[in-house]
C-alpha cells in the first residue's frame, strides 16, 4: 500500500531533480543568497541581523518560486504527455497519487532548501558568526511553507490547466501572505457588524501562509524579527501541526476532485 | 460459478463533454456489453474513432462510464484491489523520457506493490524476454517506437497480471517485433491468463483470437467466436477436380445445379448452399474424377468487419468473390462463362 505511492514519490523527485532549468534557477539562487547582505548599508552590528533575515528571505523567496514552478505543472505534465495511462491503471488510488506527488515534490523541495541553507550557513561560519538557533527555526518554517504551498498547488492542479492553478495558487499565496494586513484594513475601515464577520471568517479560510515569513507577524499579529524576539519553539510546533493538517485536509479534497476526473 | 469473470461491461455508455463549457456532448461508446472468460483471447476490432481506446479506458479505470458498469474479476474498477490483477499497454505509449528503461521498470514494480527483494531479477528478466536489455541504461527519450513498445509490454507484465489488456499492441512493430508479441501474447494464454486487445489489423486477429468483438461507431456490432462468426458467413463450398479438360462437357450434363469453371488441373465446382455435400462426393467419386480439394468458401474476416464499417448487413460482400473467380479463371484463356456463372449465383 505504501510501496506505489512511494514509486510516485522517487519518480516526482527524479522528474523534478533532472530537469534542466531548475539548476539555471538554482544557480541565481545560490548566488544571491551569497551576495545578499552586501545589497545592504553594512555596519557590524547590523550585519549578522541582516545575513540571517537576507539569506533566509532569499531562501524562502527561491523555494517558494520553484515550488510554482514544479507544483503547478506537474498534474498537467502527466495528464499531456499521456504517461499517467501507466500509472492510473494499477494498484494505485487517485489520492495516493497524488500524495505521491506531494511526496516527490516536498522531498524535492526540502532538499533544495537543505542545499541553499547549507550554502548560508558556510556563509555564517565564514564570517565567524555565531550560527544561532533561530537560523534554524527558520529553516524550519521555509519547509513548513513548501509544504502547504505544494499541497495548494496540487489542489487547483486536480481540476485546472497550469496557467489557471499558477494564478490560483500565487494569488492565494499572497494573500495567506497579508492576511494579518487584511484583517487590520477590515478591523479600521469597517464597524464590528455582519460584513466584517463573514469576511474575517472568510479570511480564515485562506491558508496561512504569513506564519512562515521569518520576521513577520505571529498567530496574535504580533510583529516579529528573526534575532531579537524570534519565534519560539513552540511556535514552530504550532505551525508545524497547522501545516500537516492543512495539508491533510487540501490533500482529502484535491483526491476527492482528482477521483471523478476522466483522464482522456 | 465460483471464479468471477475477469472482465465485464455491462451496458456501458460514454459521452464526452466537448466545446465551449462542455455545452456539447460527443458519443463514443453506445450500451456495450461484453464478457471475458478466463484464459481467453478476445479482440477489440473496429475502425478508426470506433471507441476501441474509449472502451479500453473504462476498463483500466482512467475514464468513467457515463452509465452501466466495468467489473474485473468481480470487482468495480474504481477499486484500487480489481486493477491489482490487470496490466495495461495504452495506445502508443509514453513514458518519462527523464528515466531509463531500468528505471522505469522499477518504478512499475512499486507501482504494483512489488516487495524490493526480487525486482531486479524480474526487471531484468523481462528486459530480456521483451529484447531491450541491450538498452537498459538509456534514457526512455532515445528509445525508437518499437522499443517504446516493447519497454510498454514489459511494464504491464511486470507483476505477472492474471488479466492483460493492450491497445493496438501490434502497431508501429516491424515483422520481428509482431512475432515477438504475439509470441508473448499466446504464451500469456499457454500460462492460463486472459487477454482483451483492440485492433484494426485484421490478420493479428484471425489468428490470436478466441473471440473477436466488432465495434462500429461505439455500438458492438457482432461478438463471438471467430469460427462461428465466419460459419454463418459461409456462402458455398468450392470442390475441385482434376481431369482432362475434355471431361467438363460431362462434368455440365452431370451436375447442371454447379458452377463449373476450369482450372489449371482440371475444374471447380461451385457447390451452391442447400446442396447435398455428401451425395454430391459420391457421385463425383463415382464418376472415377480424382478430387483435389473440398473449400468451404467462407466469408473473412475482412468481409465481415469492411461489411460492418460500412454499416451493411453482415452477409452481403458477393463483389470479392466474383473478382476471385475471374483473376483465377483468366490465365486459363477459357471464355468468361465462369464469371457470369458467378454473378448469376451470387444472385439468386
Ligand atoms: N477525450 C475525448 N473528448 C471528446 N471526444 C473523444 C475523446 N476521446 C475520444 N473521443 C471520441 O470518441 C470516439 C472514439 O475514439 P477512440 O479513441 O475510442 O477510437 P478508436 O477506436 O480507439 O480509434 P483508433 O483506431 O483510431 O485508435 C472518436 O469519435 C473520438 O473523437
Ligand atoms: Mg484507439
Amino acid at each position: 500500500m505504501i510501496r506505489p505511492v512511494l514509486a510516485v514519490v522517487l519518480n516526482t523527485y527524479r522528474e523534478v531533480v533532472r530537469n534542466k532549468i531548475l539548476y539555471a534557477i538554482l544557480f541565481y539562487a545560490v548566488l544571491l543568497v551569497l551576495t545578499g547582505h552586501f545589497f545592504a548599508d553594512v555596519s557590524l552590528n547590523q550585519e549578522r541581523r541582516i545575513l540571517f533575515d537576507v539569506g533566509l528571505g532569499l531562501i524562502s523567496l527561491f523555494a517558494v518560486v520553484l515550488t510554482l514552478f514544479a507544483g503547478t505543472s506537474v498534474i498537467y505534465k502527466e495528464i499531456e504527455k499521456k504517461t499517467i495511462f501507466l500509472i492510473v491503471p494499477r494498484a494505485i488510488s487517485r489520492g495516493q497519487f497524488l500524495l505521491g506527488k506531494w511526496g516527490g515534490l516536498f522531498l524535492s523541495m526540502a532538499v533544495i532548501i537543505t542545499a541553499m541553507f547549507a550554502i548560508l550557513l558556510a556563509q555564517v561560519m565564514f564570517l565567524k558568526l555565531r550560527p544561532e538557533v533561530a537560523l534554524f527555526k527558520g529553516v524550519l518554517l521555509v519547509y513548513l511553507e513548501v509544504a502547504l504551498l505544494i499541497a495548494v498547488a496540487l489542489f487547483f492542479s486536480s481540476f485546472s490547466s497550469p496557467v489557471i492553478t499558477g494564478m490560483l495558487t500565487i494569488g492565494f499565496f499572497v494573500i495567506g501572505r497579508l492576511l494579518p494586513d487584511l484583517k487590520q484594513i477590515l478591523f479600521t475601515k469597517y464597524q464590528a457588524d455582519g460584513f466584517r464577520a463573514v469576511a474575517e471568517e472568510v479570511l480564515q479560510v485562506f491558508p496561512h501562509f504569513y506564519l512562515y515569513v521569518p520576521s513577520g507577524h505571529d498567530l496574535n499579529g504580533r510583529s516579529l524579527s528573526l534575532t531579537t524576539d524570534f519565534v519560539t519553539w513552540s511556535y514552530v510546533g504550532w505551525a508545524f501541526l497547522y501545516t500537516v493538517l492543512g495539508c491533510a485536509l487540501i490533500l482529502i479534497v484535491a483526491a476527492g476532485v482528482f477521483r471523478r476526473r476522466d483522464l482522456a | 460459478m465460483t471464479e468471477p469473470l475477469p472482465l465485464e461491461l455491462s451496458h456501458v455508455h460514454k459521452r464526452f463533454k466537448t466545446g465551449f463549457l462542455s455545452l456539447r456532448t460527443a458519443t463514443a461508446v453506445t450500451d456495450l456489453s461484453l464478457a471475458l472468460r478466463t484464459n481467453e483471447i478476445v479482440g477489440i476490432l473496429g475502425p478508426n474513432g470506433a471507441g476501441k481506446t474509449t472502451t479500453l479506458k473504462m476498463v483500466t479505470g482512467l475514464i468513467f462510464p457515463t452509465a452501466g458498469e466495468v467489473r474485473l474479476f468481480g470487482e468495480p474498477v474504481h477499486r484500487r484491489a480489481a486493477r491489482a490483477r490487470m496490466g495495461f499497454l495504452p495506445e502508443n505509449p509514453y513514458f518519462y523520457d527523464y528515466l531509463t528503461a531500468e528505471e522505469f521498470l522499477h518504478m512499475a514494480c512499486g507501482l504494483a506493490d512489488m516487495p524490493l527483494a526480487g525486482r531486479q531479477e524480474r526487471v531484468t528478466a523481462m528486459l530480456k524476454r521483451l529484447g531491450i536489455h541491450h538498452a537498459r541504461a538509456l534514457p526512455m527519450r532515445k528509445f525508437s517506437k518499437g522499443m517504446l513498445q516493447r519497454a510498454g509490454l514489459a511494464a504491464a507484465l511486470i507483476h505477472d497480471p492474471d488479466l492483460v489488456i493492450l491497445d493496438e499492441p501490434l502497431s508501429g512493430l516491424d515483422p520481428i517485433g509482431r512475432r515477438d508479441f504475439r509470441e508473448i501474447i499466446l504464451d500469456l494464454k499457454r500460462a492460463g491468463k486472459t487477454v482483451l486487445f483492440s485492433s484494426h489489423i485484421l490478420p493479428d486477429v484471425e489468428d490470436l483470437c478466441d473471440r473477436v468483438a466488432i465495434i462500429v461507431k461505439g455500438r458492438l456490432r457482432e461478438e463471438g467466436a471467430l469460427t462461428d462468426l465466419l460459419e454463418h458467413g459461409t456462402r458455398n463450398t468450392d470442390i475441385e477436380v482434376r481431369c482432362e479438360p475434355a471431361r467438363g462437357e460431362l462434368l455440365a450434363r452431370e451436375f447442371p445445379t454447379l458452377d463449373c469453371a476450369s482450372t489449371l488441373a482440371g475444374f471447380r465446382l461451385g457447390v451452391p448452399v442447400g446442396e447435398n455435400l455428401q451425395e454430391l462426393l459420391g457421385r463425383l467419386i463415382a464418376l472415377n474424377l480424382e478430387i483435389v480439394s473440398v473449400r468451404p468458401h467462407r466469408l473473412s474476416l475482412e468481409d465481415l468487419f469492411v461489411a460492418h464499417a460500412e454499416g451493411a448487413p453482415p452477409e452481403a460482400p458477393p463483389e470479392r468473390e466474383a473478382r476471385d473467380e475471374g483473376a483465377k479463371s483468366a490465365p486459363d484463356g477459357e471464355p468468361k462463362s465462369a464469371p457470369d456463372g458467378a454473378n448469376q449465383e451470387v444472385e439468386s
